[in-house]
């Protein structure tokens, strides 16, 4: 039995950077392995990405990215860009696509470009976008999105439209449920972002990463 | 002609092809589970291995262990748990030995999942990781096919369901140690009550900072009640209609008669091998 | 040379008791010989420039470049055993593919004078090869602007990302130098071949570390460098091959190409008649030191 994130995820671009989103659920077949999964994945300092599809392939894949850029830090004395790990996710994806059961959603900030906003859905094409939604659940909201998108949100902005999104993904596809996960990746660093279905998915709300 | 026969394979691909499914790799039903606790961490396991309908060993030990302070419980194919962690077991007590340190559970974790990622979910290896290294107390679960989670609590095999409705009901945070270990052997008991795949004695390991401790059969709730009677025919139930000797002399007449070794050699054939 | 090799210079894989690598030295000393070629590091760009001696009459004028270029935005110039140089150039087409493949972008000069400059020094490890005859001048131009994944659908946000430090500078010339030994160093101006000495007083008085000299006269510099640096083997005839890559702004757009025809041509004119002038200068001097 193959272990997938029946997922919704989302990556968007807002005035300041790139906020990452995601649901909690992975499931086996009708069961819950588990109802609080993390999907938004560090690869770099301020490179993360959003998992869906095989859950044992994206990991597998995130964690050689996260090599590939580690051996980049060192051997170049300087961080990987957004562009570079969107690369070799893409060159993952793509040469493996017959073995891989995998849609990730990249999402970085740098100084030089800003946030950036990168998806590889299955066939490993890569595109870059102003925000990407991916997952099982992103099906019910592609409308939601289209209407309630603006170039150059708030971050607090940023963060409604995320969670309305997630929000309506989680109570209408039944592969996604549980918490909703962001990070805010800005100038000043990442910050992590937890809403719980018991207050309606109105808090705790953001702790930065130590 | 020599080589190999392949007429097996192409047999098999037409029966696939009309319809009859490929035989299912036997797998353990089982029930393991695992907790952290305020100092250390806590596995179980139930103690029943199946060969199919079969309840093939009543009393088999799940809990594995890996290093010092990493245990390792198993579900799934008995085989590939067995050896999976036995190879990583071996590889990561070379690791700790080159690098001077103790092993981690991560790096026990990473290997695990590299290991079966690489063989696709053919190894039919469902892990709970276990241990204390400098970095803390962590508990992990690895799947056959590579992926794993990080939870405060866990249950894995067939009995996972029954074994998790105990921790989703009384699981809170800051556990002591007893605490712990009285959950995780509530939660394997219900596997080994309300799961077929499930059954026997409930095996748990105390894993902490400064020692690991393996509670063999910890809860017996399977004991083999004495027979209330028994079946043995005393001397002369059955009576003697009637009795007739024959003697060496006597039959040798007929057959041959070989005198026996000392050893019963000459009578067996072979010698049968000793250890001594 | 000061000492011979008595043993220590059959083996690459040997030093000698003081600590040399003789096979190393030698290599060296086939660079000594070859044609001069200089870069130089401009505000808004590079040049590279190349004496090319005419080995044979037969040989057509302006025909067997030199100057390889490597990726779009980089090129390489040697001086020493021309088999060599193309060796280099071919391996390092490689790695700037490699780089390509992996990260879908341009190597930054930075990692392939790195990638180059241990390719180098590997060949002064084995016994099994010898080290490279050539030294080496890797020029390029890491691209200031956002470059994008090489086959990616769409460009993003259409009103820019969020959240970028607005003013900042990015990308830039970059000139490098690789020897036999496989060390390396990046360069305002670098020299190497028979008309090193001159060619390096020459740089130097360009206050190269300034930054102010722009493209269009680092190209007559070049040029007239690579006339001075020619002065000691007049007898010799010779041709000037030059290349340059600019900003995206200059007149390559960012791309490693020859300098045309007309520029180039405009250049020598200038050097030329510098030269003439400069040569006047010389003779005063002398004879101001005559007078001491």
């Amino acid at each position: 039995m193959m272990f997938s994130l029946g997922t919704s995820i989302m990556a968007i671009n807002f005035r300041d950077g790139v906020i990452l989103g995601a649901d909690s659920r992975t499931t086996t077949g009708a069961y819950i392995a588990n109802r609080v999964t993390d999907k938004l994945t560090q690869v770099a300092d301020t490179i993360w990405c959003c998992r869906s599809g095989s859950a044992a392939d994206t990991q597998a894949v995130a964690d050689i990215v996260q090599y590939h850029l580690n051996m980049y830090a060192i051997t170049n004395n300087a961080p990987p860009n957004t562009q570079t790990a969107a690369a070799i996710f893409q060159e993952l994806c793509y040469d493996n696509k017959d073995a891989l059961s995998a849609g990730i959603i990249i999402a970085g900030f740098d100084h030089r470009h800003g946030g950036q906003v990168y998806s590889i859905p299955l066939g490993g094409s890569l595109h870059k976008q102003s925000y990407a939604i991916a997952g099982s659940g992103s099906t019910y909201i592609y409308g939601y999105c289209d209407a309630n998108w603006k170039e150059g949100m708030t971050e607090e902005e940023g963060i409604n439209f995320v969670k309305g999104a997630l929000g309506e993904a989680i109570k209408w596809d039944g592969s996604s449920g549980g918490v909703i996960r962001m990070v805010v990746l800005t100038a000043k660093g990442a910050v992590r972002h937890l809403y719980l279905p018991d207050n309606g998915y109105t808090g705790p709300g953001s702790k930065p990463i130590s | 002609m020599g080589g190999f026969d392949f007429s097996n394979h192409s047999r098999n691909i037409a029966l696939h092809a009309k319809g009859v499914p490929l035989p299912q790799a036997t797998s353990t039903g089982t029930t393991i589970v695992g907790c952290l606790f305020d100092g250390g961490v806590v596995i179980a396991a139930d103690t029943r291995a199946t060969s199919g309908p079969i309840v093939a060993d009543k009393n088999c030990q799940k809990l594995h262990y890996i290093a010092p302070q990493i245990w390792c419980a198993g579900a799934g194919t008995a085989a590939d748990t067995e050896f999976t962690t036995a190879l990583v077991s071996s590889n990561l007590e070379l690791h700790a030995l080159s690098t001077g340190r103790k092993p981690r559970v991560v790096t026990c974790m990473t290997m695990l999942k590299q290991h079966l990622f690489r063989y696709q979910g053919h190894i039919g290896a469902y892990l709970v990781v276990a241990g204390c290294d400098p970095t803390g107390s962590h508990l992990f679960t690895v799947h056959a096919h590579g992926s794993t989670d990080k939870l405060p609590y866990v249950t894995m095999g067939s009995g996972s369901l029954a074994a998790m409705s105990v921790f989703e009901s009384k699981w809170k945070g800051q556990l002591t140690r007893d605490e712990a270990v009285k959950l995780c052997s509530e939660a394997i008991l219900a596997g080994i009550f309300n799961d077929l795949g499930s059954g026997s004695n409930v095996d748990v390991c105390v894993i902490t900072p400064e020692k690991a401790t393996l509670l063999r059969n910890y809860i017996q709730p399977n004991q083999r009640e004495p027979k209330m009677r028994n079946y043995r025919f005393e001397k002369g139930t059955t009576a003697v209609l009637s009795e007739k000797v024959i003697t060496r002399e006597d039959i040798s007449k007929y057959v041959t008669v070989h005198e026996l070794g000392e050893d019963g050699a000459a009578g067996t054939g072979e010698k049968m091998e000793v250890d001594t | 040379m000061t000492s011979i090799g008595t043993g220590y210079d059959l083996s690459n894989s040997v030093f000698s008791p003081d600590g040399r690598n003789f096979q190393v030295e030698y290599a060296v000393k086939a660079v000594e010989n070859g044609g001069t070629a200089i870069g130089i590091r401009c505000k808004d760009g590079v040049v590279l420039a190349l004496e090319k001696l005419v080995a044979s009459k037969l040989v057509k004028p302006g025909a067997n470049k030199r100057i390889a270029t490597v990726d779009r935005n980089m090129g390489v110039v040697s001086a020493g055993l021309l088999p060599d140089g193309r060796h280099f150039v071919a391996r390092a087409r490689d790695e700037a593919a490699s780089w390509r493949r992996l990260y879908k972008a341009p190597i930054p000069t930075a990692a392939l004078a790195d990638r180059m400059g241990s390719y180098v020094q590997a060949h002064t490890l084995y016994s099994s090869v010898r080290p490279f005859g050539v030294t080496a001048i890797l020029a390029g131009w890491d691209s200031e602007a956002e470059v994008p994944v090489d086959g990616q659908v769409g460009y993003g946000p259409a009103s820019g990302a969020g959240g970028k430090k607005e003013g900042a500078t990015h990308g830039g010339p970059f000139l490098y130098m690789i020897e036999p030994s496989g060390m390396y160093w990046g360069y305002y101006g670098a020299a190497t071949g028979k008309g090193r000495q001159a060619a390096k007083s020459e740089l130097e008085k360009l206050n190269l570390a300034a930054g102010n000299l722009t493209l269009e006269q680092g190209v007559k510099e070049a040029a007239r460098i690579i006339y001075v640096a020619h002065e000691d083997s007049k007898d010799k005839e010779f041709e000037l091959e030059m290349t340059w890559v600019s900003s995206l702004k200059g007149p390559t757009k960012g791309r490693h190409e020859e300098v045309p025809r007309e520029v180039r041509e405009e250049a020598e004119k200038w050097a030329k008649k510098s030269l003439e002038s400069n040569g006047e200068e010389d003779e005063e001097d002398e004879e101001d030191k005559m007078e001491e």
